[in-house]
């Protein structure tokens, strides 16, 4: 846990239309955290991740990666052109995969590189092979998405993400759409990224992911960090009793 | 039933001459479908376009279409117009523009539902790895909408067949045109007609199962 931060949040607000989504988050994730972003349905957590996806423009605050402002409110050139630049830099993984169907595994791996990053043909087929390997699926680069499992799409959609080398990579609850036999496969593969020091943001609710595999829990409630301890000391003393009540839903 | 002598000769005795308007039928089908296709994708522009004027001509154009009946539209096309803009419209020319109206309106439809049918996810899967909206539109939404429209095209195009016998009342001599000049000179209806049902048939059928079967593959991917 060491140096400056990678990508911040900084009081990062969010509404839609009248509702008040995110409220002033500060989140700074620093190299090889594992931050996991943990609370009830409706928290806010998604939207903050989207935030630092530049999937969303915050409402108020910004995003910023390695002291590079690269989201506002009001975004002028100089943030836009930043955004693009660190684009491949953040990468994500989405609850329902969202592979492209059109497309056999190893185009859905080759695609972002072979066009956003203009690598040649033989680099990425390499590269997408190596990963596919890591993910345990190298017999199902010819395959197409709608015939591979829940978790087996997954593993391809993390290794998708990985052939972009994203410094940080974010994870949108990437396990709630699988049946829970599946779930290991993909958790496996997550902490596996995790060991090799990759810097992760999981929203999650994995509590025993959360536990043993973060480096550090950040409990959201409405729209607000309400607590936020390192690894497993959110769960053995939560702090605040939205946090206990929270929690305690897990134990039975 | 009543004795009938059949007389099939007296069809068969003229087949080059229902076979030269089965040739006009599949001609303007295939040209009022390209044109259709081609004007579908520009209402189709309209009606998703930002600005709301633009919208709202798509909109009201094609509601205007589909709630009229194609007959009233093609006398409408071949005896009004010439009328208003003080034109001699041929009346092969007035059955292709009316047609292509038609199905343009349906086909618009079409499209907006295969773009609207690739889902969200999609493009913000493309947007995060950084593929520009260029290529994420050319690369991940094309092809899946494409995909999606071909066999409601081609059934447009079956339909086509069937609605350019519609021709028939403006003397395009398309096949229908043809069976009823037939008639008139060899006073057989009951064969006449018979045989150009079963040709439309022997078409459409054929075209309608292929496009089933090739929907259900389209599915099963």
């Amino acid at each position: 846990m060491d140096g400056a931060p990678i990508i911040v949040a900084e009081g990062v607000s969010k509404k839609f239309g009248d509702n008040q989504v995110l409220t002033r988050v500060s989140l700074p994730v620093k190299e090889r955290d594992v931050v996991c972003i943990v609370g009830p349905s409706g928290s806010g957590k998604t939207t903050l991740l989207r935030c630092l996806a530049l999937l969303e423009t915050p409402s108020e605050g910004r995003i910023v990666m390695q002291g590079v402002p690269i989201s506002t409110p009001q975004p002028n050139a100089e943030i836009k052109a930043a955004g693009r630049a660190v684009r491949s830099d953040i990468g994500m993984v989405f609850q329902h995969f969202n592979l492209w169907p059109h497309m056999s595994v190893l185009e859905n791996l080759i695609e972002a590189p072979l066009r956003a990053k203009r690598l040649p043909r033989e680099e990425a087929i390499a590269i997408a092979e190596r990963l596919l390997a890591k993910v345990d699926l190298a017999d199902k680069r010819d395959a197409y998405p709608a015939r591979l499992s829940g978790g087996q799409q997954q593993r391809v959609a993390i290794a998708r993400a990985l052939a972009m080398s994203p410094k940080v990579l974010l994870f949108d609850e990437a396990t709630s759409a699988l049946d829970p036999e599946l779930r290991r496969e993909v958790l496996l593969v997550m902490r596996q990224l995790a060991s090799e020091g990759m810097t992760m943001l999981v929203v999650t609710h994995e509590m025993g992911f959360a536990r043993h595999v973060g480096t550090r829990t950040v409990f959201m409630d409405r729209g607000e960090i309400v607590e936020e301890a390192p690894g497993a000391a959110f769960f053995d003393t939560p702090k605040t009793e939205r946090a206990r009540r929270f929690l305690q839903q897990f134990e039975d | 039933m009543f004795k009938y002598q059949f007389r099939w000769d007296t069809v068969f005795g003229s087949f080059d001459f229902l076979m030269s308007g089965l040739q006009m039928t599949l001609i303007v089908s295939a040209i009022t479908l390209v044109l259709a296709m081609i004007f579908g994708l520009i209402i189709a522009l309209f009606d998703m376009s930002p600005w709301r004027i633009l919208r709202w001509i798509g909109i009201t154009f094609g509601e205007i279409v589909r709630n009229t009946p194609i007959l009233v539209q093609l006398l409408w096309v071949y005896y009004v117009l010439p009328i208003v803009f003080n034109v001699r419209i041929e009346s092969l020319v007035a059955l292709i523009i009316g047609l292509s109206v038609y199905q343009a309106a349906f086909i618009s439809e079409v499209y907006r539902s295969g773009i609207q049918s690739v889902p969200k996810g999609h493009t913000e899967a493309a947007q995060v790895l950084g593929l520009s909206p260029l290529q994420s539109f050319r690369r991940i939404v094309l092809p899946q909408a494409i995909r999606m429209t071909l066999p409601p095209l081609a059934s447009n195009f079956v339909q086509l067949i069937k609605f350019s016998s519609l021709g028939a009342v403006i003397s395009v001599s398309e096949i229908t045109r043809r069976g009823m000049e037939l008639s008139a000179s060899n006073f057989r209806p009951l064969e006449t007609f018979t045989f150009i049902a079963v040709v439309y048939f022997f078409i459409c059928w054929p075209l309608a199962m292929g496009i089933r079967l090739w929907e259900r593959r389209l599915q099963s991917r």
